[in-house]
Formats: C-alpha cells, sequence, structure tokens
C-alpha cells in the first residue's frame, strides 16, 4: 500500500502528463500575451467572435471520436455541403434568415449523402480512419473544383449577380454574403446584446432552471446551490470596474451560443439513449461491440454521417459571421483547425466531451489571435507568427498521434507483462 | 450466349472497322500531297477567294443601287423623307439579293483565276522561305547580345528583390533587322502575281474598281498562303472562309491521319476487351483506368493535333526527375514503415544542401555533388531521429508520419525567414527571409543531369544524364534489396515477428529502412530542382509525399510491397497523365486550372484505393 502523500504525487505526476498539451498551450498563450501588445479588451472582443462562429464545428468531431473513429479529418467534406447550399440559396436569391435557414435544411440531405459515402469507406480501412480521413478530404476537394468550375456556372447555368466573373470558367473565387441575395449575420443578429446584459440574462436562466428542477425534484439541492451562487458570484464579480473594462468590447451574438449550447445538449443526451451507448461500445472495443450483437458498420456510418451534417451547419455559422468565403479555399484548413482545436482542450483520439470542445477551441484561437503580432513584436516579422501558428496546428496533432501510439503500445507491453509472471505462477 | 462469347464477337467488329478505317486512311494518306488533294485544294482557295471578294462586291452593288434609288427618286421630284426611304429599301433588296453566302461558281470561267492564285500563292511561299531564312541568320548573329541582356535584366530584377520569372526565355529584338535584296525582288515578284489575281477577280466581278481590289489584298493574302502552310491547315482555312459544304472525300483526304489513329484506337480497345478480366486481375481496377486513361489521351493529344514526341519527351523528363523521389518510398515500404509520408523531412534536407551552395556560389557539378553530399547527410541524421520516432510507434505510421512530415514542413517555414543565408540570389534584397522560389542558373546546377550527354532527335530530346542518374539510383537500391542487410530488411517488412523470431534485429532494419528511404528524398528533390530550374521552399514540399506515394501506387505497390518497375511504371503513367492532361484539358476547356483537379483526384484516389486494400475490412 502507498502512503497517502504518495499516492497524491502520483495522481498529480499523471494529471500533469494526461493534460500535457493543454497546459503547455496555456503557458504558450500567456508567453503570447505578454508578448504581444494587444489589450486584453481587443482579445476578449477577438475571443468572443472567433468562438461563436468555431466552437460549433469543434463540437462535431466528438461523435466520431467516441465511436472510435479519431479525429474526423473528413469533415471538410461537410464543410463543402454547406459551401454548395450557401451557393445555391444565394442563386435563389432567399437572404438573411429564411436564406440561412433554406442552406441549414439543404445541407442536411447532401451532407448526409456525403456521410454515408464516408462512413462507407472508412468501414473498408478500420484502424486508418484519421489518414484516410485526411485523403478523403483532398480528394474530395478535387471533386469540388472540379463541380465549381466546370459543372456550376457552365453545365448548369448560374444567373444571379457576382456568383460568377465574366471572361473566367466556374463560379467566382470569393462568394460575398453581405449583397441583399446572401445571410451574413443571420443568426448573429437576431439577438444582439453587450456582454453585461448578456451575463445578467444568462445567471437570470441558470438560477431560474436551477429553482424549476428543484421544484420538479429532478436535481439536488447541492448542485442547484452551487450554481445559483455562482451566478450571484460572476454577477458580482462582474461589478468591479476593472473587470467590467477587460469585457467592455464584447458583444454577444445570443443566439449563436445558444445554438452551441443547443449542440452539447444534443451530444450529451444522445450518449444517454441506445444509440449513444453503441458507439461507446464500438469505440472501446469492435470486437466486444461486434459479439454482443451491435452492427459496428451502421454504427460507424451513421456517427460519421451526424458528425458530417454537424460540420456543414457549423461552416455555414462561420460563414454567416464572416459575410464571405473563399470558394475554393474556405473548406480546406477546417478539419485541420477543428482537431487541432479538440486536441489542444485535453481530449485525445479515443476520449472527447463537450468541455474539452470548448477549452480546446478557446486555447486554440486565444493562440490565434496572440500568435502574429508576438511573432511581429520578438522576431520582427507578422509572418514567423502565422507560420509559427499553422506548425502548431500541425504539430498539436501529431503530437497527440504519437502519444496515443505510444500509450496504446506501452499497454500492450504492460499487459504482456503482467501476463508473464501469471503464467510462471500457473 | 455467354458474356465472353459476346465479347469476342465484339472484339472482333471492331477490329473489323479498324480494318476498314485503316484502308481508308491508307488509300487517302497519300492524296494530300498528289494531283486529287492539289484540285480539292484548288477549288476551295477559289472558292474562298471569291468568297472573301464577294462581300466587298455586294457592298459595291449596295452603293450602285443606293445612287441608282437616289436619282430616281429625285428625277420623280420627291422629298427627303422620301430619298431615305428608297435609299434603305434599295440597300434592302440588293443584300436580300447576294445573302447567300456560298458563291456559285458555275457559270463563271475560272481558269484565269485559279491559274492566277497558284502562282501567287507560289511567289509568296518563295519570298517566306527567303524571309524566315534570313531572319534565322539575323538571330543567329545576334543571340549571344540578346542572351548577356537577358541576363543583364535578370540581375538587375535580382538586385531590385523581385521573382524571376519562371518561364523567360532569350528573345532577339528584330527591329534592326533589313530586308535583303533578294526578298525585295521575291517581294515585287509577289506583288506582280497579286496584280494578275486582282485583274481575274476583276473580269469575274467587272463591279470592282481598282480600289477595291487594293485593299482585298491582305484579305486574299491570308487566304491563299500562311506561314508553315500544309494540306490541313489550307483546308481548314478555306472552308472556314468560303463557307462551302465539304467534300466527302475531300474530308476523308483531310482526316486520313485521324482516322487512322481512331483505327489504332479500335485496336486498343478490342485488345484490352479481350483481356480485361485478365488485366483487371493482374493490376487492380485503378491502373487499369489509369492505364486506359494514359492511352486515351495520347490519341486525344494526336486528334487534337498536338504534337505527341515533344509532349512525350516532357513526360519522359518528368518522369525523371520525380523517379527518385518515388525512389523513396521503395526502402520504407521494404522494412515495413508503409508509405513513408514524412518523406517532407528528407526533401527539407535535400533543399538545405541545395541551398549551401549557392550560398557558397560553388558551380557545376561540383555544386551539384556538394548539394547531394550535404543533403545526403543531413537526411541521415533526420531519418535517424525520425526512425527512432518510427519504432515507438509500429503499426500507426501513416497517419503520424503524415503529421509529422507536415509539422517538419511548417517549422522549416520559420526556419527559412530566420536561416542565417546571405547570398542575394536567396534571400529578399528588402524584408527578412529566403525567396519562396529560388531559380537555379548556369552557375548553379540548374539542368545539370538534363543536358548531361542528352540527345535531340527531331523534336524528341533524350536527357541521357537525367536517366542515368536515375538509373544509377535505382541500381543501389536493387542491389541493397540483393545484399545480405537488405534481405534481411525485406523480412522484417513482411513479418517483423517470424524476424524477431529468426534472431534479426528489427529496430535496426526498421532505421536502416527509413534512414534509406529519407535520404533518397534529400537526393530526389536535388534530382527535381536541378530539372526544374527552381528550388521551391515553404510550404511547396508539404504535398510532394503525397505525390510520390500514390506514384508507386499507381506503378502497382501496395502499402506494404513493392518493386523498382512499379516505380518507374507509376511514375511514368502519373507524369503521363499529367504531362499530356494540360494542354489536351486546354484544348478542351481553354484556360482552366483541370489538369490541377486532375492531379488531385489521382494522386489522392489512388491512396486512398490503397488504403482501402490494406486490409480492415472486416466486420468489426
Amino acid at each position: 500500500m502507498l502512503k497517502k502523500p504518495e499516492l497524491k504525487n502520483i495522481e498529480a505526476r499523471a494529471i500533469l502528463r494526461d493534460n500535457a498539451v493543454t497546459i503547455m498551450f496555456v503557458a504558450l498563450c500567456v508567453i503570447c500575451l505578454a508578448f504581444s501588445g494587444q489589450t486584453v479588451p481587443y482579445v476578449m472582443y477577438e475571443l468572443f467572435g472567433r468562438m461563436s462562429r468555431n466552437a460549433f464545428i469543434v463540437l462535431a468531431l466528438i461523435l466520431p471520436i467516441v465511436a472510435g473513429m479519431g479525429i474526423n479529418f473528413a469533415i471538410t467534406i461537410g464543410a463543402m455541403a454547406a459551401q454548395i447550399s450557401a451557393l445555391w440559396t444565394m442563386e435563389w436569391g432567399v437572404s438573411g434568415l429564411p436564406g440561412f435557414l433554406a442552406a441549414m435544411l439543404m445541407t442536411v440531405p447532401i451532407a448526409a449523402f456525403f456521410g454515408y459515402l464516408i462512413g462507407k469507406l472508412m468501414n473498408k480501412m478500420k484502424g486508418q480512419e484519421m489518414i484516410g480521413g485526411l485523403i478523403l478530404g483532398y480528394f474530395a476537394n478535387g471533386l469540388y473544383q472540379l463541380l465549381f468550375l466546370f459543372i456550376f456556372g457552365n453545365l448548369i447555368p448560374l444567373n444571379a449577380p457576382g456568383l460568377v466573373i465574366k471572361g473566367s470558367t466556374g463560379v467566382a473565387n470569393t462568394i460575398d454574403l453581405s449583397t441583399d441575395r446572401g445571410f451574413k449575420y443571420a443568426l448573429d443578429n437576431i439577438w444582439k446584446l453587450p456582454f453585461d446584459k448578456a451575463l445578467y440574462v444568462v445567471c437570470a436562466a441558470i438560477v431560474l432552471i436551477a429553482v424549476v428542477m428543484l421544484l420538479l425534484k429532478k436535481a439536488n439541492k447541492k448542485s442547484v446551490i452551487v450554481a445559483v451562487a455562482g451566478s450571484v458570484a460572476a454577477v458580482l464579480l462582474y461589478q468591479i470596474p476593472a473587470v467590467a473594462n477587460l469585457l467592455s468590447m464584447v458583444n454577444v451574438p445570443m443566439f449563436t451560443f445558444i445554438v452551441i449550447g443547443l449542440l452539447c445538449l444534443f451530444n450529451t443526451t444522445l450518449m444517454k439513449t441506445r444509440l449513444g451507448q453503441q458507439f461507446r461500445a464500438v469505440g472501446q472495443n469492435r470486437t466486444v461491440a461486434n459479439a454482443s450483437g451491435i452492427n459496428v458498420n451502421r454504427v460507424r456510418v451513421i456517427a460519421i454521417m451526424i458528425s458530417t451534417v454537424l460540420a456543414g451547419w457549423g461552416q455555414l455559422i462561420f460563414v454567416q459571421n464572416m459575410g464571405s468565403f473563399q470558394t475554393y479555399g474556405a473548406h480546406e484548413q477546417v478539419g485541420l483547425y477543428a482537431g487541432a482545436a479538440i486536441l489542444v482542450g485535453g481530449a485525445s483520439i479515443r476520449k472527447a466531451n463537450n468541455s474539452q470542445a470548448l477549452l480546446g477551441c478557446i486555447l486554440f484561437h486565444l493562440l490565434f489571435i496572440l500568435a502574429p503580432s508576438a511573432g511581429k513584436n520578438l522576431f520582427g516579422d507578422a509572418a514567423i507568427g502565422e507560420y509559427f501558428r499553422v506548425f502548431i496546428s500541425y504539430g498539436v496533432i501529431a503530437m497527440a498521434l504519437v502519444m496515443h501510439a505510444w500509450k496504446g503500445i506501452q499497454g500492450k507491453r504492460r499487459k504482456k507483462n503482467e501476463e508473464k509472471p501469471a503464467e510462471a505462477q500457473a | 450466349m455467354t458474356k465472353s462469347r459476346i465479347r469476342r464477337i465484339l472484339a472482333i467488329t471492331l477490329c473489323a472497322a479498324a480494318a476498314v478505317l485503316m484502308i481508308v486512311s491508307g488509300v487517302n494518306m497519300p492524296k494530300k500531297g498528289g494531283p486529287a488533294g492539289q484540285s480539292i485544294l484548288e477549288d476551295l482557295r477559289l472558292r474562298a477567294v471569291l468568297s472573301a471578294t464577294g462581300s466587298s462586291v455586294v457592298e459595291s452593288y449596295v452603293d450602285i443601287a443606293k445612287k441608282e434609288a437616289q436619282q430616281r427618286v429625285k428625277n420623280a421630284g420627291g422629298g427627303m423623307s422620301e430619298i431615305r426611304e428608297a435609299v434603305e429599301k434599295a440597300e434592302e433588296e440588293v443584300r436580300a439579293r447576294y445573302s447567300n453566302s456560298e458563291v456559285d461558281i458555275t457559270g463563271i470561267d475560272t481558269a484565269e483565276l485559279t491559274a492566277a492564285t497558284e502562282a501567287y500563292a507560289k511567289a509568296l511561299k518563295t519570298y517566306d522561305e527567303l524571309d524566315s531564312a534570313a531572319r534565322a541568320i539575323y538571330i543567329e548573329a545576334h543571340y549571344a547580345e540578346a542572351e548577356a541582356a537577358l541576363e543583364a535584366k535578370h540581375q538587375q530584377m535580382l538586385d531590385a528583390g523581385m521573382e524571376i520569372p519562371e518561364n523567360d526565355t532569350v528573345e532577339v529584338d528584330m527591329s534592326g533587322f533589313v530586308p535583303t535584296a533578294e526578298m525585295v525582288q521575291a517581294q515585287a515578284e509577289a506583288d506582280q502575281a497579286y496584280l494578275a489575281v486582282g485583274a481575274a477577280i476583276q473580269k469575274i466581278y467587272p463591279v470592282l474598281d481598282e480600289e477595291s481590289i487594293g485593299t482585298l489584298k491582305t484579305t486574299v493574302k491570308d487566304v491563299v498562303y500562311q506561314v508553315g502552310d500544309t494540306f490541313d491547315t489550307q483546308y481548314d482555312r478555306c472552308v472556314e472562309q468560303s463557307g462551302a459544304k465539304e467534300s466527302f472525300a475531300g474530308y476523308l483526304i483531310r482526316h486520313a491521319a485521324d482516322i487512322l489513329y481512331t483505327a489504332i484506337a479500335l485496336v486498343v480497345l478490342a485488345v484490352l476487351l479481350l483481356f480485361n478480366e485478365w488485366l483487371v486481375d493482374k493490376l487492380g481496377i485503378p491502373r487499369v483506368i489509369i492505364g486506359l486513361f494514359f492511352i486515351l489521351l495520347c490519341f486525344m493529344t494526336l486528334w487534337c493535333g498536338l504534337s505527341l514526341p515533344s509532349l512525350m519527351s516532357n513526360t519522359i523528363v518528368r518522369t525523371g526527375m520525380n523517379a527518385v523521389m518515388v525512389l523513396a518510398m521503395v526502402p520504407g515500404i521494404q522494412c515495413g514503415i508503409s508509405l513513408n509520408l514524412g518523406l517532407p523531412i528528407g526533401l527539407v534536407a535535400g533543399l538545405i544542401g541545395g541551398l549551401l551552395t549557392i550560398e557558397l556560389g560553388v558551380p557545376g557539378w561540383g555544386g551539384f555533388a556538394l548539394a547531394l553530399a550535404v543533403g545526403s547527410v543531413l537526411a541521415a541524421v533526420c531519418g535517424y531521429l525520425y526512425a527512432l520516432l518510427l519504432n515507438k510507434l509500429k503499426g500507426e505510421e501513416m497517419s503520424v508520419t503524415t503529421y509529422v512530415g507536415f509539422s517538419v514542413v511548417s517549422l522549416m517555414c520559420i526556419a527559412w525567414l530566420v536561416l542565417p543565408f546571405r547570398s542575394l540570389k536567396l534571400r529578399w534584397p528588402l524584408g527578412t527571409g529566403l525567396r519562396n522560389t529560388i531559380g537555379l542558373d548556369s552557375t548553379n546546377f540548374r539542368h545539370i543531369l538534363d543536358d548531361f550527354l542528352s540527345i535531340d532527335i527531331g523534336g524528341f530530346t533524350v536527357p541521357t544524364g537525367l536517366l542515368l542518374f536515375v538509373a544509377l539510383c535505382c541500381l543501389i537500391v536493387w542491389l541493397f534489396s540483393r545484399s545480405k542487410t537488405g534481405v534481411a530488411m525485406i523480412a522484417v517488412g513482411n513479418n517483423a515477428r517470424f524476424a524477431e523470431a529468426a534472431g534479426l534485429n528489427v529496430n535496426k532494419m526498421r532505421i536502416i529502412g527509413t534512414v534509406l528511404s529519407t535520404v533518397l528524398g534529400a537526393v530526389g528533390i536535388l534530382v527535381y530542382s536541378q530539372s526544374y530550374g527552381f528550388m521551391q521552399l515553404y510550404t511547396a514540399p508539404r504535398q510532394m509525399g503525397f505525390i510520390a506515394a500514390s506514384a508507386i501506387l499507381i506503378g502497382g505497390a501496395s502499402t506494404s510491397r513493392c518493386r523498382i518497375s512499379h516505380v518507374i511504371i507509376g511514375t511514368f503513367l502519373f507524369q503521363g497523365v499529367l504531362t499530356l492532361g494540360m494542354p489536351v484539358a486546354n484544348v478542351l476547356v481553354p484556360g482552366s486550372t483541370i489538369s490541377e483537379t486532375l492531379r488531385i483526384l489521382i494522386s489522392n484516389g489512388i491512396i486512398l484505393y490503397a488504403l482501402t486494400k490494406s486490409g480492415g475490412a472486416s466486420r468489426a
């Protein structure tokens, strides 16, 4: 038996080891913040903007990870589906919120179909899903170019102004959603509040829900008290002018964050259903899951389909916030950045949850905001910061993969070592 | 009827059709130069000339009719509005009468015009030959001067920090060119001949005056003769100009070559039909598709009238320049790390070697050798570390190597910005860091392998040195795989457990394979750069690992098995499709980037296929 302090020591070390990436990233962000020369209010303003447009797509990665398929780099294909839908709502001239909803609706069948194909293909390369997804994304990009360069605008004519540029083949390089045919800010502008009001609304909602839950006897007293106390503390903390100042520039697109919250809720509730249990079973061990009567291939296809559709919606949220998108490039880095973000939050390629995705998104984008200016101040060149963040994105993924593979092999070795003494005893 | 029987009947039908086409083509081909072809051409030329002049004849008639109408109404005492009305009506009538564009030559005596046109064409040809010969002499005399000027310009651009355009060629300034006495005389003869043509035209259309004959000169000249005329170009031009219906005989003669190509294509199709099961079985569907696509592209280049030999020559060069990088996949696959998608590690090492040569200013072969040596040593060191990493991750190499490769490339992007190179050939004079693409020139190792002992056979250039170097590399890898170490390495790659049981050091063998692969990558990028003429830094090496991997897969390798022949076949097919694809695509869809799209589809498609074949398709 270990003594208590020793046990604690080992636990602490394990926590450190398991969250090495996250801790390193926090340190990196602090360093960059110190050298970037950016003010905190500005960083906060940027961060909220980036969170509102990127969090959804990062959350879309959770299901395939739980189902044991690793990071779904093929979400780029979901993004392509979203861009196809966005193009056609523009063409039909459905603008504003109806346009956004139409694009969302149209994304569903397209992305689901693509997801079905991706799932089918990934079932043929079990154990290689991530590299397969990555290359599938590249391959699909070729088909996407074929579609946008030679079919849309040529074989299928597009009439809306600005979609096709005369004298060049195919759809224009940039699609501008801020025209009267587009849906720029369609979701963000439904309900936008300055930070103080947003905080009060959120805290009031939390208190209200907690009380209702208590009355319905669905929650115990302790958690309700924690929730209420937390909300009150947050409101009180905000009354300190120094704190309020830091967030003075932030304008919260409430509805976008509500949608993100709904997705979190969807992820957690899905995990409690039978399908969710099947995801988890398949993710833990395919052989065992198969033996217990789960149709492994079907479950994996469903996971990828849901993920692809969610990624499509995520891309639409991204695009409506940005106001325009690069027709041939907007989707390319989606998988890379989302994958790196979720890993930064402490997820592995076998385990992920909502809070890891959100934390990762915050940290990753914090670095994205800070790295260029920090690079400029440290080395006199903003390009170094740019390259540094790309390096970090790839590096984080490489490191996560290495660590995962390493753990797997060490686990096997440990098992072997444990088996050997057992055999010797027998 | 069974399937195979249908197939056989189909194949025989195709062969029969091909035979018929071949006979048709064989009969018609010699007619191009013969009297039958000439008479068709004469007829067409005549129609074209008449049609070209015809439109100005109509204008003349319109003028006359207008004047007549005006006079008539004036005489009848009509007002201004009536005159205008009458003139418009007369114009409409005349135009309607002559709107039929095809010239009717049945009622006209054309013998004189024919003779005059022929003479004019001949005179023009003589002049053109003299002209081009004189120009060639002039260019040769002034070439060195122009080359020096271009180099000076490039030096200036370098100093100003601009990028040197990749396809800048030496152009001799022709403003100082003076026609020779012979040319002047030939010109006069041609003008004389045109007068005869003009007289003949006037006989047919008396309405044309001297002035309109003079303005028609350039039109007639363009119809009658253009530089580099062959039967085909004259035929096409005259048909287009005259708007006449092509006669069937003329069509057959014009397209005799195309008919021959079609016949050969049909024979190929028949052969494929007969052996398709065997082929699919031996090669796998994607390779058959790519092979077929390549053959199709070959025929397409012929049908589009592009030069197949020069494109093939390009293909050979591009095969050579990529082959060593593809060869780098071989030791990786043999030692069991499957496709080495971390190849950029080696590429970056090779690039550093190349940069060092330029920095130190070592010229020619010595420079290239230095680049190879430095690149190889660096690659060996990096490859060793990389191999140590891979030994910890057996079975998960593919995804890890990809992202390790990506990370290295983006890390090197920072390195390119901060590395302390000083040469202005490498750096931006203003701003920090190295250039995106570094142009090699004759003082470095540009084309050093390509131009070594290169042979030129009628538009088909054989880059002997490049091919020899590739062959040498292949030989070394082949010999190594036959050596004791090589055999042990392959055994480890085939079955690590079995090899371990047989007493082989698995980790060591994997290290050897990985290091070899990385070093070959470094050599490969240098071979590539010297042939391409540019070294590409920053994000350029990122995708090259994929291109190399897909090439060897196209050649028939799998993620666990490969041969040297796969390298050669795969690189040739892949590069062939890309080289032929671009001009053909440009003919079909002008100004498109479809060739790049094609590369993306082929290279990633074949890797996906290989992944699906690498196992894991079980239900659980």
